[in-house]
């Protein structure tokens, strides 16, 4: 593999790669957001004992399943990372696609969960409860979606031996996407 | 790729065991609330998404092998966050404090969330609670006067108290140009689907949840009444 690019794209003053630096720091600026918004949840659950009555509404199941799928498809993710780093594009390209497939299950779990709960009435409007319930997991689903579709472009690199380390950085996103669901299923779908 | 990833092949992670390892704790943390007891459903649930997180940041996430910026950064994320939290949480926790109340949680506390979940839901007949809580035959002149009277006032000339900031103002039911491109099929439709419904201000909210359709029928007859004779 040559790297005939310019040297901010392989190195920074600290020492770490420039691009997962950044990816670093767009997780440490996430953290903020989800971790605001996941604390305000828990806040004001315990301030309001009677939401226990709208959480029984969830199902944990779905919740459980999808938690497996996103843990199965971060170790897809990883192990396409091992395959960029040995240089085998082909393979990273391919346990990629098998993370993209993850990625969409996931969604399509979600929306049919969705569909139901709000044709039984529980829409974002229903109680503070369910506002929160949607906008949480509807920002996660957002971080679905577009990593999901980055990791298409990656993938179509990665497949023709390019840009190689990409496989790392949009991974790193991935297991953050699931870390970030790894909390929302027991504050959503566990504890009620 | 040596130049990118120094830290590349140098650490040997079984990421098998560790993949399996989460799904293990997976199960705990779904059979933990079976038993029933609430510290051990915290714990299955919480402790476990913990030890979960972190096994999928040190190991997935290569954090563990990162150099210590990127941990101070972290950290520094993190800290922002809690501090968000401490700050905040002391106020929405409690609903009183020394010298404040909070009425409007305590209400929302002592009246729970199933009335406003089923005021939303769409099972059962659509426009028994109201009907049933006035016992009887609905009454579209009845329901007009307590409901609708509010923003359109009880004339129907859009002078009720509630409407009186509202912008655009109620519609006037008395004035003629008002009828002049409507019939009452429209009004069926804006009282059940709301005024946005054609082109109209959101401030009319759709009632299909709360009334029937036989019952807006009735409601869209009564608003016709005030239409001007001759007209």
């Amino acid at each position: 593999m040559s790297f005939a690019k310019p040297q901010a794209t392989l190195r920074s003053v600290t020492g770490i790669p420039t691009g997962r630096l950044a990816i670093w720091w767009v997780l440490a600026s996430e953290v903020v957001i989800f971790g605001g918004l996941l604390g305000s949840y828990l806040m004001h659950r315990i301030g309001h004992p009677e939401w226990a009555d709208a959480a029984v509404h969830t199902n944990v199941w779905i919740g459980a399943f999808n938690t497996f799928v996103l843990l199965t498809s971060s170790f897809t993710a990883v192990l396409a990372h091992q395959a960029a780093e040995t240089g085998d594009g082909k393979k990273a390209a391919k346990l990629l696609m098998l993370t993209i497939g993850g990625a969409l299950t996931f969604l399509i779990v979600k929306s049919a969960e969705w569909t139901m709960e709000i044709s039984h009435g529980y829409t974002i409007t229903a109680n503070t409860f369910w506002s929160f319930y949607y906008t949480a997991a509807g920002l996660h689903a957002m971080h679905v979606i577009a990593g999901a579709i980055i990791m298409g472009f990656v993938a179509f690199d990665a497949y023709r031996g390019r840009e190689l380390q990409r496989v790392e950085l949009i991974g790193i996103y991935w297991h953050f996407v699931d870390v970030v669901w790894i909390f929302l299923f027991p504050l959503l779908y566990i504890a009620k | 790729m040596a130049d990118n990833h120094e830290h590349g092949d140098s650490h040997h992670v079984d990421y098998k065991k560790i993949y399996f390892t989460l799904l293990v704790l997976l199960i705990v943390s779904v059979v933990g609330p079976f038993f029933g007891v609430l510290w051990l459903t915290l714990l299955t649930a919480f402790g476990i998404a913990v030890v979960k997180a972190n096994l999928v940041i040190q190991n997935f996430m290569h954090l563990r092998w990162e150099k210590r910026l990127m941990k101070w950064l972290l950290g520094a994320s993190l800290l922002l966050m809690a501090l968000f939290v401490a700050g905040v949480a002391p106020d929405v926790m409690n609903h009183e404090g020394d010298n404040w109340e909070n009425l409007a949680a305590k209400a929302a506390t002592e009246r729970g969330i199933d009335g406003e979940v089923e005021g939303a839901t769409v099972e059962g007949e659509p426009g028994e609670g109201v009907a049933d809580a006035e016992q009887g035959e609905f009454s579209a002149q009845a329901a007009f006067n307590s409901v609708c009277a509010a923003c359109h006032g009880q004339s129907g000339s859009g002078d009720g108290p509630a409407g009186a900031a509202l912008d655009p103002a109620p519609a006037d039911f008395n004035d003629p140009e008002f009828w002049a491109e409507r019939d009452e099929q429209r009004i069926v439709t804006v009282i059940r689907d709301g005024a946005v419904a054609v082109g109209g201000s959101p401030l009319m909210v759709a009632w299909r949840g709360t009334y029937s359709e036989e019952q807006i029928q009735a409601l869209a007859e009564y608003v016709m009444t005030f239409r001007p004779a001759g007209d």
